[in-house]
């Protein structure tokens, strides 16, 4: 990096950094440090609900999901738009009428002590494992940028989020978050913008969505339906597990996991916290849809640009320290031919989009289609040699496919801002979910087990201990978040195995209303081992586990409830 | 502060209108990529 993109880096985050700390200043209770002392209009709790979603993970991991499987990732934001609708009519108008600070109050005054502890605990393991995988992304790249230590930037980097959140509170991450949202959309548009404005001269954006849409990576709608094939309920993103598994992860992301709870509670009124949501729900798809299509056009400007046989270049440079070092050399030849033959084929793809050829089109596609074929087969050899040289190494480059345009291809200046985005997206995102750990810990776990009279003074000091703790959880995480594959991906998978089981227990909760909490609570923990246990058989797709987990809860609580009732009749 | 009721209660129709409308965005956005999709495959 120049010396440029440095100043840029650091003026950026340092900027936002004081001006988090200024605004937040003069918190002097637990209120304040979890809730605010200001309520706050829609358009901050949306920048803030937002922000809390889209870590570094959403602008590092998707371009890079795009450019290796397509655009059918955005399928699976589409059950959110309807989740933010049914959040409104039901979860939030609860919450507010409660006045609670975290969803989890909630179950002790419907159920009993365990139910509500059991849910925090759920929501505890597995908000702070992934949170701990988005301390690990923006790692990624300082490493990859500096040729830093993993384990040491992990260490840096969450020493930073730690003192960021704990100096600042609910109060700074809502606020630097509309600064820093303003930040990551003007840095992403310019990336995407750079994108199409390097493509050669004569291939215009157009050509390109073309060629990318012929190499099926515009697959935006999948819309195949077996439901008697097991491959169906395994194929990741269709609009099927999109609308129905993605409705099911974002109604228990939204409406049961405190990081996100926390943010809209903030809300001047009810009126100010439903905007929020529904607004949330009108631009996320869209914002998705644009990140992921950056990640499509990227394709095919690597077609016209050469791209390595592996985008980490770390991992790549390990391999070159080995004995194994002849062997890659002779296949990143190899690929660098394959390149040349791929530029010919994409070339002709465009002469004869230029000319309405079908027939030209659909030769120059089948060959591109048979090279990239090839190049795959080269590219796992290297992979191969990779895992030789290191068995630990991360096989998978997913996440550093956007990093390495934004680090080769960007204008000076810009590769800077496009690094401060996406640290500012992990501070953004994992200091309010610290924020909320902390929050959930504090007062669903401390206040009830250890120290349930506090004066205001040791609470706010006691969450500050439970945000460091949680803090140095996530870094203890990040060290094992190597080999993941695709973060975004990864996330989702650790939310989907516990959001099902929450969600049920929430729904039981408002729904069925002569259920018992000793019900809800052995349902909840025989459905969760279900769910794990369907996820390791791989009988569904991940995403379906969200829906499997919330019905196993409802299905099992009523049944334990009846039979409860069967054997009282009976006596 | 927490959430509390300084504004008025806004009528059912209010509300209905705005679910309408983030359902309605919804189903206009999966028209629109079903096209993007099928005319640049």
């Amino acid at each position: 990096m120049s010396w440029i993109d440095w100043l840029v880096l650091i003026i950026t985050l340092l900027g936002t950094l004081v001006y988090g700390i200024w605004k937040s200043r003069g918190q002097r209770n637990i209120g304040d440090y979890f809730l605010n002392s200001g309520p706050l209009p829609w358009y901050i709790i949306l920048f803030s609900i937002m922000a809390t979603q889209a870590s570094a993970i959403t602008f590092l991991s998707a371009p890079g999901q795009a450019y290796t499987d397509g655009m059918r990732f955005v399928q699976y934001y589409f059950g959110l738009p309807l989740a933010m609708v049914v959040l409104c009519v039901t979860f939030l108008p609860l919450f507010h009428r409660l006045k609670v600070f975290t969803a989890y109050e909630f179950l002790e005054t419907r159920f009993d002590q365990k139910t509500r502890t059991l849910t925090t605990i759920l929501f505890l393991l597995q908000r702070g494992v992934s949170t701990g995988i988005s301390v690990y992304a923006p790692s990624i790249i300082l490493s990859a940028l500096l040729g830093w230590n993993i384990y040491w930037t992990n260490i840096f980097m969450g020493g930073i989020l730690i003192i960021y959140t704990v100096m600042g509170g609910t109060k700074a991450v809502a606020y630097t978050q509309k600064l820093q949202l303003l930040i990551i959309f003007a840095g992403m548009f310019l990336a995407g913008w750079i994108v199409v404005r390097l493509l050669p001269p004569g291939v215009s954006f157009t050509d390109a969505l073309h060629v990318s849409g012929k190499m099926g990576k515009l697959n935006v709608i999948v819309t195949k339906i077996n439901i008697t094939q097991k491959s169906w309920w395994q194929d990741k993103y269709n609009i099927w597990s999109g609308t129905i598994g993605g409705f099911f992860l974002a109604l228990s992301y939204f409406g049961t996991d405190q990081s996100q709870v926390g943010r809209y509670l903030t809300g001047r009124s009810l009126k100010e916290s439903r905007i929020g949501l529904l607004m949330n729900g009108i631009v996320k798809v869209p914002m998705q849809f644009l990140i992921l299509l950056i990640g499509a056009l990227l394709f095919v400007f690597y077609r016209f640009y050469s791209a390595p046989v592996f985008f980490n270049d770390n991992a790549l440079a390990k391999v070159y320290q080995t004995s194994y070092s002849g062997d890659m050399h002779q296949l990143s030849h190899q690929y660098r031919l394959l390149d040349s033959v791929q530029k010919k084929e994409v070339y002709a793809l465009v002469n004869a989009l230029h000319r309405r050829d079908p027939a030209a089109e659909a030769g120059a596609q089948s060959a591109l289609k048979l090279t990239q074929v090839r190049a795959a087969l080269v590219r796992q050899q290297a992979v191969g040699l990779i895992k030789k040289a290191d068995s630990g190494a991360d096989t998978d480059d997913t996440n550093y496919i956007f990093l390495h345009f934004v680090r080769d291809y960007l204008p000076k200046g810009l590769v800077g801002l496009l690094i401060a985005v996406i640290f500012l997206a992990t501070w953004g995102s994992t200091s309010a979910t610290l924020n909320s750990l902390a929050s959930a810990t504090m007062i669903d776990i401390h206040m009830r087990f250890f120290k349930k009279n506090g004066s205001p003074g040791y609470n706010l000091q006691a969450s500050r201990w439970w945000t460091l703790f949680w803090g140095m959880f996530c870094i203890g995480v990040a060290q094992f978040a190597q080999g993941l594959g695709s973060l975004i991906q990864a996330v989702n998978i650790l939310g989907s195995l516990f959001y099902g089981t929450m969600l049920g227990i929430f729904l039981v909760a408002f729904y069925g209303k002569k259920i018992g909490g000793t019900a809800v609570f052995w349902s909840a923990i025989l459905s969760e081992l279900m769910v794990i246990g369907i996820y390791r058989a791989n009988l569904v797709s991940f995403l379906w586990l969200n829906a499997a987990g919330c019905l196993l809860v409802i299905g099992i609580a009523w049944t334990f409830h009846m039979g409860r009732r069967l054997v009282r009749y009976n006596q | 502060m927490h959430l509390d009721q300084q504004d008025p209660p806004q009528s059912a129709g209010y509300w209905r209108t705005w679910y309408l409308l983030v359902i309605g965005w919804l189903a206009l956005l999966i028209i629109l990529f079903d096209l993007f999709t099928r005319f640049f495959s």
